[in-house]
């Protein structure tokens, strides 16, 4: 018999709330907020509360998936980022850099965020980066 | 305190201790075990509160055969008490460690300063419930002017559903706070005050004072204030004291045989009048 409380952030917007995973023999099976946390100091929005919910849920997506003909069909993490490439190298020499925008995220972390916008200006060559918390 | 944990495990007194940990500098709770005797060592009592009795009953849906031990405040002896009346642990299941605490009418112990209720702002004060006071004084106030007080502390309400949700006391599988009739959803604040009333309410002979509700209230509603009043309702009108004993049943107040009377009610009735 296994319980542990496994510290993180919420990952549902900007505000970063501190939060304890409970974990039962593997298994997550709730969210509380971290009481010594000095962003949220014990509290939560429902969303919080809610996180580990869409880590069990049956609808969530564990594998990237290519939509072909209308049909989304499992592909494996080398092919999936094989065929994104090429798609970005197509409509770059096509389009020029400037017609990729890239959207980063507040559910994101501060360093997948500036991995993601480094990704934009150094690789792609464009300086559209926006954030979803100005959307 | 360390040794008597290493030992209970080790001698199988039992499967799992509950305690806090600490983790980057946070008391983290944690469940310790015979695997990692060592872990135990770093084994703290606080300052962080956490619904350590409401782990064990979720502990217990799934290993139902467990045998637990937890660090325990008096506010944990109150909730095993009244999870054990209303069937959610059986009686022995749970071993406590005893440690200090924090203070509440219902205990005497009184030297953990984590509950010291926050500071009144002079809005809260002029329009709102000011949590630290107490009930009487509270209650000398016009009744129209508490309504209004509390329907201004009401309308915070973000429905986030913490004070359930971290409440040792609401272990129901189907919770009437998300019966579409009674609490609508999808606007904000939410119905109030039938929201916190009908909690309130369910609270009767079941809140154990922890303040861990109001401590998790992000729009700092004084809930504890609420179900103090039910429960000195309780006692006043019931003789029913909550937490006080694991054998008090809930239907004790009803006497020994079936009557339509209630004694101890229409006494309380007949001195309103
Ligand atoms: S708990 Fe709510 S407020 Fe806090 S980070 Fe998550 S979504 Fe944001
Ligand atoms: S609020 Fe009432 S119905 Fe909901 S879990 Fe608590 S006691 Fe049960
Ligand atoms: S004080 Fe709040 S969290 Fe504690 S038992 Fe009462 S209602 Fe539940
Ligand atoms: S914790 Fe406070 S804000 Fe959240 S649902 Fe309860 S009363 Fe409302």
């Amino acid at each position: 018999m296994e319980c542990k409380f496994v510290p993180s952030v919420c990952s549902y917007c900007g505000t970063g709330c501190g939060i304890l995973f409970q974990v039962v023999d593997g298994r997550l099976i709730g969210t509380l907020p971290m009481k010594t946390h000095p962003v949220n100091q014990g509290k939560l929005c429902i969303k919080g509360w809610n996180l580990h919910e869409h880590i069990n849920s049956e609808l969530r997506l564990k594998n990237p998936l290519i939509k072909t003909f209308g049909r989304f069909s499992r592909v494996n993490w080398d092919t999936a980022i094989r065929y994104t490439a090429d798609r970005l190298q197509k409509i770059i020499k096509k389009h020029g850099p400037d017609s990729v925008g890239v959207l980063v995220s507040a559910k994101a972390t501060n360093e997948e965020n500036y991995l993601a916008q480094k990704f934009a200006r150094a690789v792609i060559g464009t300086n559209n980066v926006d954030h979803c918390a100005r959307l | 305190m360390q040794d008597t944990v290493k030992t209970w495990l080790t001698e199988g007194t039992v499967d799992i201790f509950l305690g806090y940990k600490m983790v980057e500098g946070h008391p983290i709770p944690h469940g310790f075990s015979r695997n990692c005797l060592d872990e135990i060592d770093e084994m703290v009592t606080g300052p962080a509160r956490y619904s350590l009795e409401k782990f064990a009953t979720q502990l217990l849906q799934i290993h139902p055969e467990a045998k637990i031990g937890i660090l325990a405040r008096d506010c944990t002896q109150r909730a095993l008490n009244v999870l054990t009346i209303w069937q959610q642990i059986s009686p022995g299941q749970i071993k406590t460690l005893q440690v200090n605490c924090c203070p509440s009418p219902l205990g005497s112990n009184t030297d953990c300063s984590y509950l010291q209720p926050a500071e009144t702002g002079t809005y809260k004060a002029a329009h709102g419930v000011d949590g630290s006071q107490s009930l009487q004084t509270l209650e000398q106030m016009p009744e129209e002017e508490r309504f209004d007080r509390w329907m201004y502390e009401f309308q915070k309400c973000i429905k986030c559903y913490g004070c359930r949700n971290v409440c040792p006391m609401c272990f129901c599988r189907e919770c009437s706070l998300e019966n579409k009739d009674l609490v609508g959803n999808g606007h904000l604040p939410p119905d109030i005050p039938i929201f916190h009333l009908v909690r309130a309410v369910h609270m009767a002979g079941r809140c154990i004072d922890c303040g861990l509700c109001e401590e998790a209230c992000p729009a700092e509603i004084p809930l504890r204030m609420l179900y103090r009043k039910i429960n000195d309702m309780m006692g006043t009108l019931f003789d029913y004291h909550t937490g006080s004993s694991p054998d008090q049943s809930p239907f004790s107040l009803l006497g020994d045989k079936p009557s339509s009377g209630l004694p101890p009610m229409t006494a309380e009735l007949s001195k309103n009048k």
